[in-house]
């Protein structure tokens, strides 16, 4: 369970999350939506511990991520919306790097990279430097190695951008998966068709204040989730 | 021309964000430290020249004194360039942006080397500007002119070296550019350059011989080796105002045609440069190897991986590695001819030579010393991740791993060319069992302390936001800040090794030493731990 609890981050002066508090349960798919700069990716690099935050505080599994941040990374794995990578490297040794900052086992990661790396049509391209990938392959290899450690939370950033159709299929597979063994996946996106077919609950952000979430049915009743984030942003 | 401006302006305002410091608390604090080392830098020069005059003002030659620094800095300034010039100008990150903007490429080229320029203009103002300043009180007839000559040589002097490092830089990443591991050749080549140089400058007593027999006088003499110096305290001594216009269109004109030709070439160099060869031979999953690591033994591969991956790294880093390294076999292959050579130029410090072979030990100490100073590579390892920092910074890893991973990384590099040159000397030189053992341990202790010094400084004045890796090595407030402190140290603990030498045993001064270092190595560590994680904890991008 994700557990974010009045938190609030400045830039200076400028108010970045506003008293942001909600919550989010074990089995949930969760979309976290936004207009460009409403502070998704602020509070999304809070919960992953990138991010310091002013006030407040963010519990994964009941742990805060300020007093046990390495327990609370333990259980998350972050997809960012540009896919940083170590560039030098080659695939295969990008991956293990993660797996082993993850302590995973040898035999875990060999299945899972293998799983993940067929799924995404990677296999034939592990043992190639990653400055020779284009950016959906990128996005690619960022996601195996975040899959490769069976991670409790899956915590992604705009995760479709740059991706192939058929990579973006594979995701919400991926994703009815996990949520199906009790896993939690948040993502922020702005691909509100997708969010409203995928995720059983929402929440949307307008200028660092929360200003809905719930349930999506609650949220958007009988119109669509376009529909009603379009009514939220014309009320300013 | 508006255009020009405007890039101008727009590159120089993302460069120049290094300097804006978020919190109050810290940022009088990260101001003043580099203030105060440029500061004590400039006085110290200063007043070095301010000696120097006092001695040559009664003969009327001080106005020489001006040539000779005017030379001496631009060489500076040249082996600066050789390191940096090839990465600052290729393979910047702003080049898709760039070059898909309405603008001529080499206005874009030009753009990069100006900036290039800028940096060494206040690289050269540091020890040029004390100078000038000092001649002001040693001159009873000094005019206008004095100021105008000396303020347009301050902007003109940093362009011959430069348009020269520049064409070098253009040749190492051409020739690198054709071969497949472009990093490996680049990095080979521009040591294969720094080493030709220097040997060169070794070697150039023919040349200097003719120069001198075919000068009249001290300044035509400095002319011939360096047009801008020798015109400089010509134009100071007798100012003419033919010889200045002459003075200032030769140095535009060099800058402006080697712009034009130079742009020729860029963007071939760049396009080859950039294409990335993949490994062609397809490898089934099955046959790939998958291994667990710890995770500090995967954080130090990853480390070093970047080091050997990133050439202006490596050159920058690795130079006063490979000289030492250098230094160990032409001993042990010319044990003959470099002896002698070594005493008699430490017979300059009053040392006798029956007092250098019985301490032979102190001299490796220093020359380990020396190497350990001159190699900070940690100055820029933090800043080096750039965008990357997020990786680190969303993994269960607490950052004293990430921190100390950084420097075993540094300490394996470092310790493995040390530790094989100094075995290359303990038999060479026959030193004792005992000195020989301390000597390795200062291998790893004295670098230590550089590798420290440098992360700490690099974890106060991060730059993660570059646009080329050579701004971070070579240009940051980081590199500037941390290779000071290390000459100081470097200055500091040869005064206190050469003061003792003779006086006491080798051994006792190598115990000593290892002592001292153990206890500076602790404080450091302690500091790093305490103050270090907080800075970390603060980096974001």
């Amino acid at each position: 369970m994700i557990e974010i609890k009045e938190v609030t981050k400045k830039y200076g002066d400028k108010v970045a999350l506003d008293n942001v508090s909600f919550s989010v349960n074990d089995g949930d798919v969760f979309a976290f939506i936004g207009h460009n700069g409403a502070g998704k990716t602020t509070l999304i690099k809070s919960i992953v511990g990138i991010h310091d935050f002013d006030c407040g505080d963010i519990l994964i599994d009941g742990m805060s991520i300020k007093k046990n941040p390495v327990e609370c990374k333990k259980l998350m794995a972050f997809v960012p919306d540009n896919p940083e990578t170590y560039e030098h490297m080659k695939a295969i040794d990008y991956i293990n790097f993660i797996c082993d900052m993850y302590e995973v086992d040898e035999e875990v990661r060999k299945n899972n990279i293998k799983k993940y790396s067929k799924l995404f049509g990677m296999e034939d391209k592990l043992n190639d430097t990653i400055d020779s990938f284009s950016h959906g392959m990128k996005q690619k290899l960022v996601l195996i190695s975040a899959l490769s450690h069976d991670p409790k939370i899956l915590i992604m950033d705009e995760p479709f951008v740059g991706l192939d159709p058929k990579a973006v299929f594979d995701i919400k597979e991926i994703l009815n998966e996990m949520v199906k063994e009790g896993k939690i996946v948040f993502y922020s996106t702005h691909i509100l068709d997708v969010a409203e077919k995928l995720c059983s609950r929402v929440a949307i952000i307008k200028d660092g204040k929360l200003v809905k979430w719930g349930s999506m049915k609650e949220i958007k009743g009988d119109k669509s989730l376009e529909k009603v984030f379009m009514e939220l942003e014309e009320n300013k | 021309m508006k255009k020009l401006y405007s890039l101008i302006r727009a590159c120089m305002t993302n460069d120049m964000s290094i300097f804006r410091f978020k919190t109050k608390k810290n940022s009088r604090l990260s101001i003043l430290l580099p203030l105060f080392i440029a500061g004590y830098l400039m006085l110290m020069i200063g007043g070095l020249a301010n000696s120097l005059f006092e001695k040559l003002s009664p003969l009327n030659l001080s106005y020489l004194l001006l040539s000779l620094f005017a030379f001496s800095i631009s060489i500076m300034t040249f082996i600066e360039g050789i390191y940096k010039s090839g990465s600052l100008i290729f393979n910047c990150k702003d080049d898709q942006l760039l070059l898909s903007l309405p603008i001529k490429k080499s206005t874009v080229l030009f753009v990069r080397i100006f900036k290039f320029y800028l940096f060494e203009l206040i690289f050269n103002s540091l020890f040029l500007l004390p100078i000038m300043i000092s001649y002001i009180r040693w001159d009873n007839n000094l005019s206008w002119t004095y100021y105008l000559t000396s303020f347009i040589m301050l902007l003109l002097l940093p362009i011959i070296p430069i348009v020269l490092s520049c064409i070098l830089g253009f040749f190492t990443s051409s020739l690198s550019s054709k071969f497949k591991y472009k990093n490996a050749a680049q990095i080979i080549i521009s040591m294969a350059v720094l080493v030709g140089i220097f040997a060169l400058s070794f070697n150039s007593e023919g040349i200097l011989e003719y120069i001198i027999n075919n000068s009249s006088n001290i300044n035509e003499l400095i002319t011939r080796i360096y047009y801008p110096a020798g015109t400089y305290a010509k134009l100071v001594s007798d100012f003419n105002i033919v010889d200045f216009l002459i003075f200032i269109i030769v140095n535009i004109g060099i800058f402006a045609l080697s712009v034009s030709i130079l742009a020729k070439f860029y963007f071939k160099i760049n396009t080859r440069l950039k294409s990335v060869s993949t490994t062609r031979k397809k490898v089934s999953i099955d046959n790939i190897t998958i291994k667990s690591k710890s995770q500090i033994s995967s954080l130090v591969n990853k480390e070093i991986i970047t080091f050997f991956k990133t050439p202006v790294f490596i050159v920058n880093a690795g130079f006063a590695l490979v000289l030492f390294l250098i230094a160990a076999i032409l001993i042990a292959l010319k044990h003959d001819t470099i002896m002698p050579f070594l005493i008699n130029q430490l017979s300059l410090l009053d040392l006798k030579e029956d007092v250098i072979m019985n301490n032979i030990s102190i001299i490796i100490l220093y020359l380990i010393s020396f190497t350990a100073y001159m190699t900070s590579i940690t100055n820029s390892i933090i800043s080096l991740e750039g965008r990357n920092i997020t990786i680190l910074k969303s993994l269960p890893i607490h950052p004293k791993r990430v921190l100390m991973s950084k420097i075993f990384a540094c300490l394996k590099i470092t310790t493995t060319v040390l530790v094989i040159g100094d075995i290359i000397l303990f038999i060479v030189l026959k030193t004792s069992i005992i000195d020989s053992i301390l000597l390795l341990v200062l291998s790893v202790l004295i670098p230590l302390v550089s590798h420290f010094i440098g992360l700490i400084i690099n974890l106060k004045y991060p730059n993660l936001n570059w646009e080329n890796s050579a701004e971070v090595v070579k240009q940051s407030t980081s590199s500037f800040v941390s290779v000071m402190i290390g000459m100081v140290l470097l200055m500091l603990s040869s005064i206190a090794i050469f003061s003792i030498i003779g006086k006491i045993s080798s051994t006792l001064i190598l115990i000593i030493s290892t002592i001292i270092y153990i206890l500076i190595n602790s404080i450091l560590y302690v500091y790093l731990l305490r103050i270090g994680i907080k800075d970390y904890n603060k980096l974001t991008i």
